[in-house]
């Protein structure tokens, strides 16, 4: 009897409140303790590199010493490097390289990933066809010789790592739209739409384009994690930003030729800082997923 | 099942370790060495990389070869015999060819007996460099030399086929054992480039019979016959017993008797059986082999470099086991390159001079030797390294002495101040190291407000910049190919601008015709007051800031003898003496 009631009570209260995708969303990641601690270090970083850039904190990152190679003490937290330089301070740093390539890459990539997906689903046939035989051929290519080639006729420097990485990884996100489009352009509120008179932007980018926000937010978040990834390794490869530029993949490349001389904290810095952004970019993003598509919710 | 299994492993570790102890039997008083790089081919024209150069150094006769003791090293007879007659003007070399110098049994020969070595066959050796066919780059140590020699090259390649029965003007066998190699214009340096691997000489009947395939079976008059090789991992290599005669030097440097490297003074060379090349490209297991006594000398690898040398002496451990630590300082120079073309950091005297001297006199060498070679270089003063001909140990440059104060009045004598001063390109190749003396730059122009920006590019991109004059500053070393300062000046004479060697493209009249005046005289000291001459243009005008010098540290065992480095000299291990009842000894504590 008592859990009759109870049953019924919840379904009475959602029946009285009904949620929007968003606040139910909301509402899911608030409850979840993990995600939320994740969206906390993601927007500590953020601070971190937001300060860096204006100079309030980290600002004698280039700063030398004679003295290279100091171990961890509480003047130097992590360490000095070959030169002498702070390499907490240059971690700092590093995160601002790191979180302004997620961020610029996606403001390359997510555009034309949504747009070619929006134009391809949506009117099909003959466009579908040329637009998903220009995003296989592009996506045969494997995305690394693809970077690799683009820093070459560019020149190295961080503008062409944004580029190359911008231009390289939207496939993915054009797949998604694609797909998501074809489903929704037959539903009863595209028709209606439709059947206002409303042009076919306007269906594409005021009717349907909200109703797949989602997977775009999704993917922006995962995103990041592809663009700092990448990052570190095209410097490891000596194809990423400018010598004399903080970025944990140069810190790494150092750190490859010091480990056998016993100097761990330069390699211990960068790959940490890598470690928990990456780490609560993805548990972040994941319950960003679980909180937004009713479909793929795993809890 | 399981004890099988026990008694299986056993018998095959016995049958192992039967086999190492029959090895090493069989390879008794052999030199083992270990190369870094893999070999391409021991055929003279075809592979003149530095690895297998040596290689070909130990199977192959030249008609000069270096002293092996003496420092600077000295241009002495080796299949010659005794020193070539020159003419008054230069223009002539009568050399005697030593009689009875064999060639190397071997199946190409009629009755499988190496013959005796013939003036025509240096003829035959040299033309086969100019022959297109072989595609040799070691042309160039005759080309536009020996009299009509790059004719003939020219005629080959328009007719598509080298004619060997056509004379070159400029090689003449007077007789089986005389040969006479007359030059278009004086050559001192002819001796040299005769020691090398393009001029080794090879008998044509062995290059007939296998062709192309002859870098694989190499046949020639040195002290060692090619015995195998197993592709990337070993070269064996056993004494000729037919080896001319020859001898243990017993002239060398003073502190050479000291160091017993003059024991074996006067003793029938080779002082071995054979060689043992082995190829291993990492550096650790090159290093790990070696302290288990399977090398008998080593290159210490530079991660390896602080495990083994504590404050330049060997730690005891290593002591303790017979090895021992030699240093050498090598022949070679690294350089920061300015274009003289440029606008900016370019240009002869004036503004750009005095940039160039304020950005020299900002440069920390001795900070660089400290953070980037362990402490294991010299700081060069001027563009002539140490064990040539023409160095000056006195000297002291006065725009390496690090001094910020003055540099920054440099600058100012330059027309920049600190806030105004301009900002520079640096090219330099891709790769860690690079990428951190890059770094490095940026931090040392920076102390007088001179901004850098670094470039790294690949190694074919990054030649191509400045063989084409579009770097501004670019960073490089240069090695020796032989003793003499000539090698080095080269690099700022007019005529050889880019493409050619001078990618600074310095070109100072009074230089050049200093620079002319020297390459047909004879070594000596007029010759080395020129050199000093040029220097001093050279450093007043800094078309280069020079950088180092670097050293060799190198770790020979106990049980191995008369070992004394330099890099010029590859036809060394005849020299090397094994002392096995040591090595069984020692072998054992390590």
């Amino acid at each position: 009897m008592t859990v009759a009631t109870a049953t019924m009570n919840q379904i009475s209260t959602q029946t009285q409140m009904p949620k929007s995708l968003w606040a139910d969303a909301i509402s899911r990641i608030k409850r979840d303790k993990l995600a939320l601690t994740c969206g906390a270090i993601i927007i500590f970083y953020a601070l971190l590199a937001l300060l860096a850039s204006l100079g309030l904190i980290a600002a004698d990152y280039a700063q030398t010493n004679p003295q290279g190679f100091s171990p961890p003490s509480p003047d130097h937290w992590f360490g000095t490097d070959m030169f002498g330089r702070d390499v907490f301070m240059r971690t700092v740093h590093g995160t601002r390289i790191a979180l302004s390539i997620g961020l610029v890459t996606s403001l390359i990539a997510i555009p034309i990933g949504v747009c070619l997906g929006a134009i391809a689903g949506y009117f099909g046939g003959k466009v579908d066809d040329l637009i998903v035989w220009f995003y296989t051929t592009v996506d045969s290519i494997p995305d690394l010789l693809k970077i690799i080639a683009l820093s070459y006729v560019m020149g190295r420097g961080i503008l062409s790592v944004y580029v190359a990485i911008g231009f390289t990884t939207w496939v993915g996100l054009c797949r998604l739209i694609r797909a998501e489009f074809m489903k929704h352009k037959s539903r009863e509120y595209v028709l209606a739409a439709n059947a206002l008179g409303a042009s076919h932007t306007r269906r594409m980018f005021v009717h349907i384009l909200p109703n797949v926000f989602h997977i775009i937010l999704i993917n922006f978040s995962l995103r990041f994690i592809i663009g700092i990834k990448t990052e570190v390794i095209l410097s490891y490869l000596g194809l990423g930003v400018e010598p004399g530029q903080p970025s944990w993949g140069i810190m790494i490349d150092d750190a490859k030729q010091e480990l056998a001389q016993g100097v761990w904290w330069q390699l211990a810095a960068a790959t940490g800082a890598m470690f928990f952004i990456v780490l609560s970019f993805n548990i972040f993003a994941d319950a960003l997923r679980d909180a937004l598509d009713p479909k793929l919710r795993n809890k | 099942m399981k004890l099988s299994r026990v008694v299986l492993v056993a018998l095959v570790s016995l049958g192992i370790s039967a086999c190492t102890k029959k090895e090493d039997k069989k390879f008794a008083n052999y030199v083992r060495e270990a190369l870094k790089t893999n070999i391409k081919g021991l055929d003279p024209v075809v592979s003149g990389d530095l690895y297998s150069s040596t290689v070909m150094a130990q199977i192959f006769g030249t008609l000069t070869q270096y002293s092996y003791l003496e420092r600077p090293t000295k241009v002495v007879p080796y299949q010659a015999d005794g020193m070539p007659q020159i003419s008054k003007d230069g223009l002539t070399y009568t050399f005697k060819i030593k009689k009875g110098v064999l060639f190397h049994d071997d199946a190409c020969f009629s009755n499988g007996k190496g013959r005796e070595l013939e003036a025509e066959d240096f003829i035959y050796s040299f033309k086969r460099l100019a022959d297109p066919a072989w595609q040799s780059d070691g042309f160039w140590i005759f080309e536009d030399k020996i009299k009509g020699f790059t004719a003939w090259r020219n005629e080959a390649s328009k007719a598509g086929k080298a004619d060997y029965s056509k004379p070159v003007p400029g090689l003449e066998a007077v007789d089986k054992h005389t040969l006479k190699i007359s030059l278009e214009k004086p050559y001192p340096q002819l001796l040299y480039v005769l020691t090398m691997s393009p001029a080794m000489v090879v008998p044509r009947e062995c290059v007939e019979k296998y062709g192309k395939d002859f870098q694989n079976h190499p046949v020639g008059t040195g002290p060692y016959k090619f015995q195998s090789w197993t592709r990337n991992s070993q070269i064996v290599l056993e004494r000729h017993p037919g080896y001319m005669e020859e001898y243990y030097p017993t002239v060398g440097e003073p502190q050479d008797q000291a160091n017993g490297l003059l024991a074996d003074a006067g003793k029938r060379l080779p002082l071995n059986d054979g060689v043992i090349f082995t190829e291993i490209v990492e550096d650790q297991p090159r290093w790990l082999s070696f302290r288990k006594g399977e090398f008998d000398y080593l290159e210490i690898p530079k991660d390896y470099f602080d495990g083994a040398v504590v404050s330049d002496d060997l730690t005891a451990e290593y002591k303790n086991a017979g090895v021992s630590l030699s240093k050498t300082v090598g022949t070679d120079i690294t350089f920061v390159s300015f274009n003289m073309d440029d606008p900016v950091v370019g240009g002869l005297g004036g503004k750009g001079k005095y940039l160039r001297q304020a950005l020299s006199t900002a440069y920390n060498t001795e900070e660089t030797i400290k953070k980037f070679y362990n402490g294991r270089a010299v700081s060069a003063q001027g563009p002539i390294p140490p064990g040539l001909g023409g160095y000056d140990p006195n000297r002291v440059n006065p725009f390496k002495q690090h001094n910020i104060e003055k540099a920054k009045e440099l600058l100012k004598k330059a027309g920049y101040t600190e806030a105004t001063a301009p900002e520079i390109h640096i090219d330099l190749p891709n790769g860690v190291t690079y990428r951190q003396f890059g770094e490095y730059y940026q931090q040392l122009f920076n102390t007088i407000g001179v901004k850098a920006k670094v470039q790294l590019h690949t190694w074919p991109e990054f030649q191509d910049k400045h063989k084409k004059r579009k770097s501004q500053v670019f960073s490089m070393a240069w090695g020796a190919d032989y003793p003499d300062a000539e090698n080095f000046l080269q690099l700022f004479y007019g005529k050889n601008a880019s493409p050619g060697p001078n990618n600074s493209n310095f070109n100072h009249p009074e230089f050049n015709k200093l620079f002319e005046k020297a390459a047909v005289m004879q070594d000596g000291p007029a010759r080395n007051a020129i050199y000093n001459k040029m220097v001093d243009i050279v450093i007043d005008e800094t078309p280069w800031i020079f950088g180092v010098h670097r050293k060799d540290y190198y770790l020979t065992h106990g049980w191995f003898k008369n070992y004394k480095r330099n890099g010029i000299i590859l036809n060394y291990s005849k020299y090397y003496r094994v002392d096995q009842e040591a090595k069984d000894k020692l072998k054992k504590k390590l």
